[in-house]
């Protein structure tokens, strides 16, 4: 494989990413399964990074699930979106800082679909004005927080307490990034590296000392497929899928798995246990499992936030892997632990729960 | 005696120039490389016959040699400037040159493979094109894979930069789908043991013998077509690729694992070709390709009087119609002049 | 009703079919086309036909429920379709006539409508902690278990700001919000598509012998949630 041609690629997809001022939206799917990932973010851009990020707690989900789940109208979610604009507009901000893939290629969808559709968007500040009595600007700019993360990377780098590499060997520590299909399948000039050979999760782990492989099935959806998961009988199709990934960048021996998109991380932390208990196999060194990360939970790791003040312990595959790698210290009897140091009981642990 | 500048000295600009000049005219072609026969020159030999393409370029070569026109290597217009019915170009080596008419055979550039990213060309070791193809073809080039071997399964993928939204090239590149026939039967005769497949969306099988080419790869070559556009490739650990395409007659996805993929690119009008057009103040159409006035009477002539084109500057063609355009070519200009 | 025409009201299907050469790019690279017996390049071919009679067969049946909406699709097509378009298309007049109640994928459409178009119109988020009961989620494994179990110290445990007032993860929407979010299903059709989903499942359920009970047809929306006849993959 050569690196040149990528570099190429990668020069091609650079797009804009505001440097401040944003308006954050979060994601359903962060905040149920990684909410420490979103704390974490908010985190580095205030505290390392000195920036303004504003969260407004009138804002809402986008129901970009319910909308890809279809039942949701368009014309509903477009006017739900346009009022996460108007709460932006009102608050004095432009640019929209997204927590969420499925609502960043919504957001996506929606401001094409005006631009090629202008009655649309006559129709849609009709619908908000009615609801609401809102008004609304378009963002001038719309980033997905793994976006700014890559945009100050570097900045990040200058400031690691621990960096992705191997503490026992020397080497740097060897990633699989997961990007999600929405980021840039839909639009690629909206994604850093576009859609074939995204870069916004491999210059991240570049710059703090580890290696992305490459495998077949990088591009493949990690199987979410909306009603294939949240539908019981449609499951097969999700962990079909994540199989197909898991199988696929086996033998490469990744330390971990980075996921841009919050509910890839999920899935592929899940489905490997899922994958364990029906078929007996384990995925990763030793049967531990490939650890799966979200890229705000890597760039705490690196900054040296404490894993279980993350949420680390929210993954059903263990971390302890790859912290050990990076020789990161942590208490394993406050893993399961409140607050206040108080223990609420273990989760009864399969092996790549160890 | 009425002097004609040809810009270009691929096989279009070279048959023009030995036409005219059998006509009695003087003619000048300009050319920016060091050597006269364009693309020709990085080809293996010629479907549908497999003629060498050594023969094609000998025959350019000595129609140079024994022929009274001159020809300026590694020299490009700068400026052309129309004065009194005349037109006054300026060279790239400084030289200034009065002609009575210009032909413009600037021919076509070969589509950046790059450019779909999803193949990994210039990324995966194992993705070549098809003119990458053709040069390992040339007699004591051995063709190999990972670690020296052989390869044992290699695909072709047709329409590469052609017939796409996404590469921005709504046209069929016409030559490929028999170039594509052509290299499989090639490759199979130097590599009896390797299974080898084409994926297409149309074979266009238009010219002489080029129906009977692709039976005979089927029937003598077993040389599988599966009717399916290549969706992507991926290398693997080992260095083969992983291709997915669907093979849409039986109405099923398709992986596949190959030793080697063969993209067979599209041509494109190119920079010359537009740099030139712009030089010229003549038109382009939407694919890039010169504009002619009229597309059944009068394919060789641009829209400014005076100024005529030859070949694949005009629209994707193959060595035998450059041949047949470029004479039609000196036969318009020829005609011109004498009403001139 | 002419189904064409009612399609090409649709701006996804504007966007999504431009015309089709059946060359198989979409169905090469779709997950789905890979788990289920399925090939989108199919539907955009019926579709691009204009052939009533199969537009009809296609809303009223499992194919177009299969698509995952990853849009993988989009990326590729020479083109510029985009299939998983057309198939959003598709559901919306599937859901809008009641065809969608005719095949098992498509009337799990009710099921999706209780928990997540709930969640969305009266809580502002489309998934809650409180929604992964451990029996309807055992792939969330013995964490996700222990999550759900211990939810308010978890959730606090990570910084989030679980059913608080403020700001922060899973803080509790506030009301003159949620109001809006209401007022706008009102004005732009979501509770139309609501009321559609819930009258046309209806009338589904009680001709297959299940009855309200009290209960909204929860019997009803389990044997949806969890029926599949097994013949939905390729064999």
């Amino acid at each position: 494989m050569n690196k040149e041609g990528k570099i190429q690629v990668w020069q091609d997809y650079q797009k804009e990413i505001a440097d401040d001022r944003y308006f954050y939206v979060r994601s359903c799917i962060r905040q149920n399964f990684f909410p420490g990932a979103e704390q974490t973010f908010l985190k580095i851009l205030r505290s390392e990074l000195g920036k303004d990020i504003y969260e407004n707690p009138h804002h809402t989900t986008c129901s970009g699930i319910g909308y890809h789940s279809d039942i949701v109208p368009f014309d509903t979610i477009q006017t739900i979106v346009a009022r996460q604009f108007a709460l932006m507009t009102e608050a004095g901000y432009q640019n929209l800082a997204v927590s969420c893939i499925t609502s960043f290629g919504i957001y996506n969808e929606i401001i094409e679909t005006w631009k090629e559709h202008p009655a649309e968007l006559e129709k849609v500040r009709n619908y908000l004005k009615s609801a609401t009595g809102r008004k609304f600007e378009i963002p001038q700019n719309v980033a997905h927080a793994g976006d700014i993360i890559y945009k100050f990377r570097e900045n990040i780098a200058a400031r690691k307490k621990f960096s992705l590499i191997n503490q026992q060997t020397g080497k740097p520590l060897k990633f699989v990034e997961h990007i999600g299909c929405h980021y840039s399948k839909m639009f690629p000039s909206k994604g850093v590296g576009g859609a074939e050979f995204p870069y916004v999760l491999v210059g991240m782990i570049e710059s703090w000392g580890g290696e992305v492989i490459d495998y077949p099935e990088r591009r493949h959806c990690c199987g979410f497929g909306f009603r294939q998961y949240l539908v019981m009988s449609n499951r097969g199709y999700s962990v079909s899928n994540s199989r197909k990934k898991f199988e696929s960048m086996e033998p490469y021996k990744p330390d971990a798995i980075v996921s841009n998109c919050p509910g890839c991380p999920m899935f592929m932390d899940r489905w490997q246990y899922v994958i364990e208990e029906m078929e007996g196999k384990t995925y990763g060194e030793n049967g531990q499992g490939i650890p799966v990360l979200t890229y705000e939970e890597l760039a705490g790791l690196v900054l040296g936030y404490n894993p279980w003040d993350m949420g680390m312990q929210m993954h059903q595959t263990n971390v302890e892997p790859l912290l050990n790698k990076m020789g990161i210290p942590y208490n394993p009897d406050l893993k399961y632990a409140t607050k206040e140091g108080r223990q609420i009981g273990k989760p009864t642990m399969v092996s790549c729960g160890c | 005696m009425k002097h004609i500048v040809i810009i270009g000295g691929g096989i279009a600009g070279i048959e023009t120039a030995s036409a005219l000049t059998d006509a009695g005219h003087w003619v000048t072609v300009i050319e920016k490389e060091a050597q006269v026969g364009g693309k020709l020159n990085n080809w293996s030999c010629l479907f549908p016959t497999f003629t060498p393409a050594e023969k094609i370029i000998g025959e350019l070569q000595g129609k140079c040699r024994n022929k009274d026109f001159s020809i300026l290597n590694k020299t490009e217009v700068r400026t052309i400037h129309r004065q009194k019915g005349k037109f006054s170009i300026a060279t790239s080596n400084h030289q200034k040159l009065e002609a009575d008419a210009i032909v413009v055979a600037t021919g076509y550039e070969l589509f950046d493979a790059r450019r779909k990213e999803e193949y990994g060309y210039k990324i995966y070791d194992h993705v070549i094109t098809s003119a990458d193809l053709e040069e390992l073809l040339k007699p004591g080039n051995d063709i190999t894979v990972a670690e020296g071997k052989h390869p044992k399964r290699i695909a072709f993928v047709h329409c590469v930069g052609s017939r796409d939204e996404k590469s921005g090239n709504h046209y069929c590149s016409k030559v490929c789908c028999i170039t594509g026939v052509k290299q499989a039967i090639e490759l199979k005769k130097r590599l009896p043991e390797a299974e080898i497949f084409c994926f297409y969306m149309d074979l266009r099988m238009y010219g002489k013998h080029f129906e009977e080419l692709y039976r005979e790869a089927q029937e003598k070559y077993d040389i599988q077509f599966i009717r399916g556009r290549l969706s992507e490739a991926s290398e693997k650990i080992d260095k083969s690729l992983l291709i997915k395409s669907e093979d849409t007659l039986s109405g099923r996805p398709l992986k596949m694992n190959v030793d080697l993929l063969v993209l067979l690119a599209g041509m494109e009008a190119g920079k010359g070709t537009a740099a030139t057009a712009v030089i010229c103040g003549i038109g382009c159409e939407e694919s890039g390709f010169l504009k002619t006035t009229d597309s059944f009477l009068k394919s060789n002539f641009s829209e400014q009087e005076g100024i005529f084109l030859a070949g694949s500057c005009t629209a994707p063609m193959s060595v035998n119609d450059t041949i047949l355009h470029a004479r039609s070519a000196a036969m318009e200009v020829n005609l011109w002049l004498k009403n001139h | 009703m002419e189904l064409y025409q009612e399609l090409t009201r649709d701006v996804r299907f504007i966007e999504g079919l431009k015309s089709c050469m059946n060359c198989g790019i979409c169905t090469a690279i779709c997950p789905a086309a890979e788990f289920y017996d399925y090939d989108p390049r199919i539907i955009a071919a019926i579709v691009q036909s204009k052939d009533e009679e199969r537009i009809e067969e296609l809303l009223k049946c499992d194919t177009i429920w299969y698509c995952g909406e990853c849009m993988s699709c989009k990326t590729r097509c020479p083109r510029g379709n985009t299939t998983g378009l057309i198939i959003m298309a598709l559901r919306s007049l599937s859901q809008e006539l009641g065809y969608f109640t005719e095949s098992e994928k498509g009337r799990q459409q009710l099921a999706i409508k209780r928990v997540i178009g709930e969640n969305i119109v009266y809580r502002g988020y489309c998934v809650l902690p409180e929604n992964l009961v451990p029996e309807m989620h055992p792939e969330q494994g013995p964490v996700g278990q222990w999550i759900y179990e211990n939810r308010d110290e978890v959730y606090e445990r990570v910084g989030a700001n679980y059913k608080g007032d403020g700001e922060g993860a899973l803080r509790k929407i506030p009301q003159e919000a949620m109001d809006e979010i209401y007022r706008i299903f009102e004005v732009t059709g979501g509770f139309g598509r609501f009321d559609k989903i819930e009258h046309f499942s209806k009338i589904k359920a009680e001709s297959m012998g299940f009855t309200e009970d009290g209960d909204d047809y929860s019997d009803y929306i389990k044997y949806i949630n969890t029926n599949n006849n097994g013949k939905h993959t390729r064999q």
